[in-house]
């Protein structure tokens, strides 16, 4: 069943069968997959986080979402956007889809993250938006500290990068300190030779082969 | 309502550039344009940003987090400069529509914005502040002149630099103004009331719509014919020519040969009726010149018009002050002129002193003898003189003494106060013959007492101001000599020099007194002028100046000009806080003059203190090095 059955299939909600929503869908879907061999300082990438009322995917909630687009390795702030999430959130939804194209997504933490969206869209779209993920809880230790034992969190990379935010626990806020941190490592992983989106997810996958047990 | 997301990073943006001049007193509006367009960028360590062969640069960058270091090629030499966070550069560049003077490469990971050079275009129009902040204050940011500037040379720089003061300084009244349907009769009432012969008709919103001048009414063919009940919009100058308040003096200069007029309207950034300029400021503006001065003290025949040009001399000095002109240059200004006022005193002085026959000269000590007088600065001087064969019963120093006397009491009245400690010409301790000078000095270099080493550190900074130079070079050759060959005495004012640490703190960033003050002349700029003395005793090199005693002793000693560069910029630094300390209202040597509250610089001039205070402490490990101290 592809995702265009799925809108017309008879339990699909009425929210998603709205007009503008489809149309914005069918749009969505007509863009061209992304060229992930280009260099970092030629490609766009949009990074993309969460706030929820906690991190158990099972009963937690997502509050809103935050999202900022890396063009060529800069921060623009106007090509970023904030939207919560309430109840019928069908709208929104297609708006962040929108937004993120079909770039590639970069997270702190896609285990929450990605899910996150990922169950949203299919519960509130009925479709599964094929993308590439980039998770920096992966990549900063493959870039920055090659040995085993380095920081994890969000708030230690902040520290170790001399990175603020406006606001903590914020869907936009952590969003800006993810895409700080992620064009620092852009910086550094083009000197690494992993300059396009293609050689990240290679970097990122090996790194998680690497250290979490088979 | 519900902020969105642009607006919540823009925010971001400006909650930082707030801390950071000129973004701390730009209009909020020209804020928020700067925050919401600038994007944020990374630049790995190592990282060249721009150079001269990148072409225009097509960005202004600011940075946020990290360093940037700046090498500068001036006249075959390099210097480092580095640049912290808030920061812009490279402005001169961009002003200038040219490629980069220097190489900007990221010395850390750093994190820096970048406004287009399209925006950066814009903000300059839609901000005075920022216009203002851009023509002024960069060139002594960045610059930190470094070369030496030859004074015709320099002089020429300053005559220009008066003509980039905005016009909206140099506006002297509130606008006056009348609107279009005032009567003629009416509005020549006004301008005969307020004795101008310009006046601007502006609609009740301020906008200007034209002008009315007396050369515009008198040209008019058949003047007769007009009726002056009329409404001044049937006669005035429609269309009138109009400046914003930023353009510069220049810029005005330009709009009136190329009108052919003679006022123009100045205009605030909403195009209101700020004032009228008329030619007559501008040629008063290029009056308070160097070369002007210069001629006014050159041709002057009495005190009072010396008294007269001593004032210029201090207003023209403050104008250079702000327009950011190097401490060095101004320095030397400053000397140049104080040179030739005293030069110009003794001449007069002669006229009324019979000393013919004998052979003397006037000496300058201290700052004075070093070229680095400040506007505040008190009389050091004194006499050197050969005692005629004849003189048996020392007339000629009683004549000496007489005419020093005189001397030290003009230079008193314009406005050189007299020495408290006595270290004055006419004072008969001071009026000496070369063996007794030599006698003084190598006393104190016998036996370094304290008061040996301060007096050598007052006195050994001489200079001949007027008569026989070769008394003064003797002089000099004699107490390098001498100094050169005792180390002893060298090593005690070694260990006097290191009594004043630079007030740097371990935790916070100054060591300020208890008023939150520092001193800038004690804990400051003598740090570095009793080093350079030292260098320069050791070396023998014969210099009198700072800046030139560390550059000239360090080829000597193998110090790299990279090294000596920086030190010589703080020192020069210090020299500008000082000045900008000092302003035309305050006495000579005033107590607070040099005293500053580090806590009202803005961040950058904080990062450029620190670091000349850094640079004064390597220049004292230096002297621990040398001395074994």
């Amino acid at each position: 069943m592809n995702w265009l059955d799925r809108l017309r299939s008879p339990r699909s909600e009425a929210s998603t069968s709205a007009p503008a929503i489809r149309d914005t869908l069918l749009r969505w879907q007509a863009l061209p997959p992304p060229d992930l061999d280009r260099p970092h300082f030629d490609a766009r990438y949009v990074v993309i986080n969460t706030a929820a009322t906690g991190l158990d995917l099972e009963r937690d909630r997502v509050l809103a979402i935050g999202a900022i687009i890396i063009d060529a390795g800069m921060i623009d702030p106007r090509q970023s956007i904030y939207v919560p999430v309430d109840e019928n959130p069908a709208d929104t939804l297609v708006e962040v889809l929108h937004f993120c194209g079909k770039l590639p997504r970069v997270v702190f933490n896609a285990g929450f993250n990605r899910m996150a969206l990922e169950r949203l869209w299919a519960q509130w779209l009925k479709i599964e938006p094929e993308a590439l993920w980039l998770d920096l809880f992966w990549l900063l230790p493959a870039v920055f500290r090659p040995e085993l034992d380095g920081p994890t969190r969000l708030a230690q990379w902040m520290t170790i990068f001399g990175i603020d935010t406006f606001q903590r626990h914020h869907a936009l806020g952590d969003a800006w300190a993810i895409a700080q941190l992620f064009i620092a490592l852009q910086g550094h992983a083009t000197r690494l030779g992993a300059a396009t989106a293609r050689a990240l997810a290679e970097l990122e996958r090996t790194r998680r082969q690497f250290t979490t047990p088979a | 309502m519900l902020t969105t997301a642009p607006e919540l990073l823009a925010r971001a943006g400006s909650d930082f550039l707030k801390h950071f001049a000129p973004f701390d007193r730009i209009e909020a509006e020209a804020l928020a344009f700067v925050a919401q367009r600038a994007a944020l960028g990374f630049h790995a360590r190592g990282r060249t940003l721009l150079n001269p062969d990148m072409g225009q640069p097509r960005h202004l960058y600011i940075i946020r987090h990290g360093t940037v270091q700046v090498l500068q090629h001036v006249a075959g030499e390099l210097s480092h400069l580095t640049l912290g966070p808030g920061a812009c550069f490279p402005l001169d560049a961009l002003l200038a529509q040219s490629p980069a003077a220097h190489t900007y490469i990221a010395q850390e990971d750093s994190f820096i914005y970048q406004l287009s050079a399209d925006d950066f275009g814009q903000l300059l129009r839609i901000s005075p502040v920022f216009h203002l902040f851009c023509t002024r204050h960069i060139a002594k940011l960045l610059g930190q002149a470094r070369q030496q500037l030859q004074d015709a040379f320099a002089q020429r720089a300053a005559e220009q630099q008066t003509m980039t003061t905005p016009v909206g300084e140099l506006l002297k009244r509130t606008p006056a103004w009348v609107s279009p349907d005032t009567t003629t009769q009416a509005a020549l009432d006004q301008m005969a009331k307020l004795g101008i012969d310009c006046i601007a008709v502006c609609h009740a919103d301020l906008q200007p719509v034209g002008m009315l001048t007396y050369g515009e009414l008198l040209s008019r063919r058949e003047p007769a014919a007009f009726d002056l009940a009329q409404p001044v919009a049937q006669i005035m100058r429609p269309a009138p020519c109009t400046l914003p308040a930023s353009a510069l003096a220049y810029d005005a200069a330009l709009e009136m040969a190329r009108q052919g007029v003679r006022h123009l309207l100045v205009t605030d950034t909403a195009g209101r009726l700020a004032g009228v300029l008329s030619e007559h400021d501008l040629f008063e503006l290029q009056r308070i010149g160097l070369r002007q001065v210069r001629a006014g003290i050159e041709h002057a025949t009495d005190i009072e018009t010396l008294q007269q040009a001593a004032l210029e001399i201090r207003q023209l000095a403050l104008s250079l002050i702000a327009q950011g002109i190097g401490a060095e240059q101004l320095t030397r200004f400053i000397s140049a002129l104080n040179d030739a006022l005293t030069q110009r005193i003794i001449t007069l002085a002669l006229t009324r002193h019979d000393l013919a026959g004998l052979d003397f000269a006037w000496l300058a000590f201290g700052s004075e003898g070093r070229h680095e007088q400040t506007l505040s600065t008190d009389q050091d001087n004194g006499l050197i003189f050969v005692r005629p064969e004849s003189d048996d019963k020392d007339t000629s120093k009683l004549r000496l003494l007489a005419f020093a006397r005189d001397v030290n009491q003009d230079l008193a009245a314009c406005g050189f106060p007299l020495c408290k400690g006595n270290v004055m010409a006419s004072n008969p301790e001071l009026c000496l013959t070369p063996q007794q000078w030599r006698h003084r000095f190598g006393s104190w270099i016998s036996e370094p007492d304290p008061q040996a080493l301060l007096n050598a550190s007052i006195f050994f900074d001489f200079r001949v101001l007027y008569g026989n130079a070769s008394l003064g070079d003797h002089l000099r050759a004699w107490l390098n000599k001498t100094a050169k060959n005792n180390a002893a005495f060298r090593r005690m004012m070694a260990i006097n020099a290191l009594q004043v640490a630079p007030p740097l703190g371990r935790l916070r960033d100054f060591v300020v007194d208890d008023d939150g003050t520092l001193d800038l002349k004690k804990t400051g700029a003598r740090l570095f002028v009793d080093a350079a003395r030292i260098f320069a005793l050791h070396t023998g090199v014969e210099a009198s100046g700072t800046a030139q005693r560390l550059r000239q002793s360090a080829e000597k000693m193998g110090i790299p000009q990279t090294e000596v560069a920086a030190i010589v910029d703080g020192f020069h630094f210090i020299q500008s806080l000082r000045l900008r300390a000092q302003n035309l209202n305050t006495e000579h040597d005033a107590p607070g003059d040099n005293t500053l509250r580090p806590d009202t610089l803005n961040d950058l001039d904080r990062g450029i203190l620190k670091e000349a205070f850094r640079q004064a402490r390597k220049l004292q490990s230096r002297l621990r090095l040398d001395y074994q101290l």
